[in-house]
């Protein structure tokens, strides 16, 4: 089952103004963007708590989940049939919260409050799964294990999720819409967003990107190549030489190698420069490269490690054409 | 001074002399009283909790009568159930003026937008993250309405302890209805303006602090009911 919506809110479109939102059954949408955007108003739309969406027949997490008084075993099974109480019983057990059902429910973490809000949600069979930062308060060490129990319990139905997490977006997505200002800037395959942002809105939306604005000095077919601070970027583009331009592309495109010398393959750009910082970013190492402009690349800690990288290390880098976007500016 | 200091004296003398007739007052109020403050509650909560829990055009028409019958003069409440209830009256034939019946319904007309209002604003004042909550929840609309008064328990305890002092209080609709009858309709205060307007100061002051301990007592153990049940977090 595939539908499309036109979600407004309030009727002028001010908050949120999205034509043809597609929702496919056994997909799962992530709807990703930068606080304020109007994620949870477009969720909140999809599930009827808001007036003047499609309200579809579906299971809904709010964003912050409130526990009413009472247990958390009581707040689990409001609403639910007995064979949906059941169920959220297994679901709780899988979630790791099993024991603290007979606590009163004002007693629990805002994690474990979560996972009970989760459990009674994804408990109900309904065709549709809306989730609203189903993972929000979950600790680290937590998250993926709860992402894998969401998705194993979404079967085929079909799921909106919202996040602004780009970690949470890629395990918990197929598809992808990212959503600013109240307007779908792009969407498609989570890879794809990631790492050939439409524009530089999305660049920024989905957080460690490259954009960089030098001159375009050739075309090649579908490809441009556009001249900023020594360095020679090719990407995909239809921008006529001699114009200025802005080169898009996502830190996961950028392959790194040791040295100045880089290692052979059909990667259009090849750059070299110098590593001046290093960051944490949740499992991965996000290295900053001087290489003529500021360049952003992201690691494992292991491939960090190989690859010694530390502050002033020399490093080749290399992204495929097809990885990045040359846009007029 | 002296004479404040008379009608002092004689009331505390009125009080030691603790009479049947007294007695039969007290009793009467406290009946009254308790069965409109319940019948208003039982009405004027799930009312204030269902106006609370959406935006309907029916909801907001609601919202302003409760609002309005909040300000009501119990006089005129009182009145229009004395036109009712009337002999030749379109209840007439019920025979109820004059009666305790006829106060209890008088003083359940006062309660409602009391209880109704009071809950009503408890209920919007829930977190929107608990409104969300139990708009996400299929839940049937009269179970929303229950999780939602557990919830915001002590402001429905607020709502009971306003409509028992509305009641309790209140002098114009008893007398209307009920025609200050010694014996059978008088209550405290009704008592209070009788004595009040015989100039017996000592009695009607007398009246009224036992009026007060009434009165204090039942929102005491309100207060009390709201202050255990009041959420730890």
């Amino acid at each position: 089952m595939i539908e499309l919506f036109e979600l407004r809110f309030p009727s002028d479109g001010s908050v949120l103004a999205v034509e043809g939102l597609e929702v496919r059954s056994g997909e799962r949408l992530v709807v990703f963007g930068p606080n304020g955007a109007g994620k949870s108003t477009l969720l909140r739309l999809l599930a009827g708590t808001l007036p003047g969406g499609p309200a579809l027949d579906s299971t809904y997490l709010p964003q912050r989940p409130y526990l009413f008084r009472g247990s958390a075993g009581f707040n689990m099974g409001l609403g639910l049939s007995a064979e949906e109480a059941s169920r959220a019983r297994h679901l709780a057990d899988r979630l790791g919260i099993g024991e603290v059902l007979e606590y009163e429910a004002s007693s629990l973490s805002g994690g474990e409050a979560q996972r009970v809000a989760i459990a009674r949600a994804m408990a109900r069979q309904q065709p549709w799964v809306l989730l609203d930062e189903p993972l929000s308060a979950q600790d680290e060490q937590d998250r993926m294990r709860i992402a894998a129990v969401i998705i194993e319990e979404l079967g085929d139905r079909g799921a909106v999720i919202i996040t602004h997490d780009r970690e949470e977006a890629a395990v918990l997505g197929d598809r992808l819409a990212v959503l600013v200002n109240g307007r779908l800037l792009q969407e498609g395959s989570v890879d794809e967003v990631f790492s050939l942002p439409a524009s530089d809105l999305v660049a920024t939306a989905v957080g460690i990107g490259n954009v960089i604005d030098g001159e375009v000095v050739a075309g090649e077919g579908p490809l441009t190549s556009l001249l900023a601070g020594g360095m020679n970027i090719w990407g995909l583009g239809d921008v006529q030489p001699g114009h200025p331009g802005r080169a898009l592309f996502g830190a996961e495109s950028v392959t790194l190698f040791r040295g100045r010398e880089g290692a052979a393959g059909s990667a259009r750009n090849r750059w070299v420069g110098t590593v001046t910082e290093l960051r944490q970013l949740g499992r991965l190492v996000e290295v900053v490269i001087d290489a003529g402009n500021r360049v952003v690349a992201l690691v494992t800690p292991g491939s960090q490690e190989v690859l010694q990288l530390g502050p002033g290390a020399n490093v080749t880098l290399t992204v495929k054409a097809t990885a990045v976007r040359v846009n007029p500016r | 001074m002296d004479f404040l200091f008379e009608v002092v004296g004689d009331a505390l003398n009125s009080l030691s002399g603790f009479g049947v007739e007294l007695r039969r007052v007290i009793g009467l109020t406290l009946v009254v009283s308790v069965l409109a403050t319940a019948f208003g509650v039982v009405i004027g909560v799930p009312l204030g909790a269902w106006i609370a829990l959406g935006r309907t055009k029916a909801r907001t028409a609601w919202l302003v009568a409760v609002n309005i019958g909040m300000g009501m003069p119990p006089v005129l409440a009182g009145l229009a159930l004395l036109l009712l209830l009337w002999d030749t009256g379109p209840l007439g034939q019920l025979e109820l003026l004059f009666s305790p019946t006829a106060m209890v319904a008088a003083q359940t007309l006062l309660a409602i937008p009391i209880a109704a209002g009071v809950t009503a604003g408890a209920v919007k004042g829930l977190p929107s993250a608990a409104s969300e909550q139990l708009a996400a929840l299929s839940l049937p609309g009269w179970q929303k309405g229950r999780v939602a008064l557990v919830e915001v328990w002590p402001g429905v305890l607020a709502a009971v302890a306003a409509a028992f002092g509305r009641v309790v209080s209140e002098v114009g609709a008893v007398l209307v209805v009920g025609g200050n009858i010694v014996g059978e309709t008088r209550v405290l205060t009704t008592a209070i303006v009788q004595e009040t307007r015989r100039a017996n100061f000592g009695e009607a002051l007398a009246l009224g602090i036992v009026l007060i301990l009434l009165a204090g007592a039942v929102n005491g153990f309100l207060t009390w009911m709201q202050l255990r049940n009041a959420r730890h977090d």
